[in-house]
């Protein structure tokens, strides 16, 4: 327990930056839509894009003119700046002690290294619910000032949700590097092309039928926003490969953690 | 009963020999000394001991218990102090120091308290600001708050000043009096001769020697220079003595054995300075071990 609150008011200040970020973004973006909504202008300049860059932008399955069509566009980027949060601060929160020569200390104590990492989980996990709720809470309080329907309000609950799950796995992946991999300086770089790769893939995968199967490697493909909209769920298929990633990350970082050389 | 017991403890990180086949035990209530220059592998051995890294074969037991089996059952009762000490930036001596307590299912606050009086350490200053000594006395603090039963000081001094060190050696045989085991590394020859019963002399990753450190000191070389005008250097060719050169008028060498016979030599000579003086560690290794 207490290495979990240590943990908390350590990271509290990187919190609040990444929270004035998210808010920000969304308000810098609904600001925009002002200029998109009811527009019929907009949709014929959308017309004469070619196809492949709006499927890389993710354009082509919304309608920009609707506040729902919109957010399903912002998503994206949602998704990408929660992610790129939980990857930093996963891998950041395990190789710190090492960067900063405080293993010493914090590692002579008389904790296991699993207690250790569990401590440091918990922490990791709550800044990412509590930055969840602060991306929640900025696009409902911005997007009053529109025209909302029933549709946008089940749309942003389970875009949270995939949000949340896209967290979760990327926490994972982030941990899990900190703690296998022996060269802390390497750690969140790998976290990053990691993360920058499989978002690559998601927007290939998106560009041509044959390059579909691409969509299972890239979980930014599991939580398509389109997909979302049209289904209003998460395909199981993905929700299964959610967890097993999520699991096989976890117990690779304890049992790497566990077993490795601390560096000094 | 030993507190400490290596048995071929053999560390190699990838190809590079941290140690190899150290054996060794340490008595309860001793006051250990563990020497030897600067890549030895004396901060391997200890961080073998706190299971911070894996041994390659071998194995190391505290309390007669294995580790890295029985890991953070042992280091309930070790105290640590790294030779150099990081700790969280950010936060205040004082939470550091409570944050360290909260691991130990004692009450330290009266504890803390004490040793910051001893060690003169301002408890509200933030760890940033703290200079290298001071940080060190933070770890001091740190390292005792919890009444170990076993310390382990890895290059103790490094950075305090004579007064601190001379109140630190105090604390230290203070604890050992109270029935503490002390496990004190160094590379400094006379800090350890002042405070050990036994020293196991440390080189390339393996143990050389292990001595009573009476022994040892009836053993100590001096490094001796004569000077004078007219001094013949064949007359300085007792029993005892090594490396006997002429240089510029001044007449070196090394001698071992009763200083007696060395000084009544010296008064018989017509000289114009004299320097006797330890040799440093280096020297001892090079003309004594090899």
């Amino acid at each position: 327990m207490n290495i979990f609150f240590r943990e908390l008011r350590a990271n509290f200040k990187s919190l609040i930056i990444w929270c004035v970020i998210i808010v920000m973004f969304v308000a810098v973006g609904f600001a925009k839509f002002s200029a998109y909504e009811g527009n019929p202008e907009l949709l014929a300049v959308l017309d004469g894009v070619p196809p492949a860059m709006l499927a890389a932008f993710n354009l082509n399955a919304f309608n920009l003119t609707t506040i729902t069509g919109f957010y399903g566009v912002m998503f994206t980027y949602f998704a990408l700046i929660l992610s790129i949060a939980a990857v930093m601060w996963g891998s950041d929160i395990i190789t710190k002690e090492e960067r900063d020569k405080t293993v010493e200390f914090a590692l002579t104590l008389p904790v296991r290294r699993s207690q250790v990492i569990t401590g440091k989980l918990f922490a990791v996990l709550v800044n990412c619910i509590v930055l969840l709720l602060f991306t929640a809470a900025a696009v409902l309080l911005n997007a009053l000032q529109y025209q909302r329907d029933n549709q946008f309000y089940q749309f942003v609950a389970i875009s949270m949700l995939a949000l949340f799950l896209l967290q979760m796995v990327f926490l994972a992946i982030g941990i899990f590097l900190g703690c296998a991999m022996k060269s802390y300086k390497r750690a969140s770089s790998v976290a990053l092309a990691i993360l920058l790769g499989t978002y690559f893939i998601s927007i290939v995968a998106g560009l041509h039928k044959n390059l579909d199967f691409l969509k299972y490697l890239s979980p930014f493909k599991y939580f398509d926003a389109a997909a979302l909209l049209h289904d209003s769920s998460i395909s199981s298929v993905y929700l299964v490969l959610t967890v097993v990633i999520v699991a096989a990350c976890l117990v690779g970082a304890y049992m790497t953690y566990g077993r490795r050389d601390l560096y000094i | 009963m030993n507190v400490i017991e290596v048995n071929k403890l053999t560390k190699y990180y990838g190809k590079a020999k941290g140690i190899d086949g150290v054996s060794f035990a340490v008595d309860e209530g001793e006051i250990f000394g563990f020497i030897g220059p600067n890549g030895a592998g004396k901060s391997t051995t200890i961080r073998l001991f706190l299971s911070l890294i894996y041994p390659t074969s071998g194995e190391a037991k505290i309390f007669g218990k294995d580790c890295i089996k029985y890991g953070p059952e042992i280091r309930r009762d070790i105290g640590y102090l790294p030779s150099e000490v990081f700790y969280y930036e950010g936060m205040k001596v004082i939470d550091l120091l409570n944050y360290s307590a909260s691991f130990y299912d004692k009450d330290c606050s009266r504890r803390i308290a004490e040793l910051a009086d001893i060690m003169e350490l301002d408890l509200k200053r933030k760890i940033n600001d703290l200079s290298y000594g001071n940080k060190k006395k933070v770890g001091i603090v740190q390292g005792l708050l919890h009444q170990p039963k076993l310390i382990v000081l890895d290059e103790p001094t490094s950075g305090l000043d004579p007064l601190i060190q001379r109140k630190f050696f105090d604390l230290i045989r203070d604890e050992n009096a109270r029935g503490a085991t002390v496990f004190f590394s160094s590379h400094i020859l006379g800090e350890v001769q002042k405070m050990c019963n036994r020293v196991a002399i440390i080189k390339d990753g393996g143990i050389i020697n292990i001595q009573d450190i009476k022994t040892l000191q009836k053993d100590n070389y001096k490094r001796i220079v004569v000077e004078g005008a007219d001094l013949d250097e064949g007359r300085f060719n007792l029993d005892g003595v090594t490396n006997l050169e002429r240089e510029n008028g001044a007449i070196r060498f090394y001698y071992k054995g009763d200083i007696n016979k060395l000084m009544r030599l010296i008064s018989e000579s017509e000289v114009s300075d004299v320097t006797i003086e330890e040799p440093t560690l280096e020297e001892i290794f090079m003309h004594y071990y090899e």
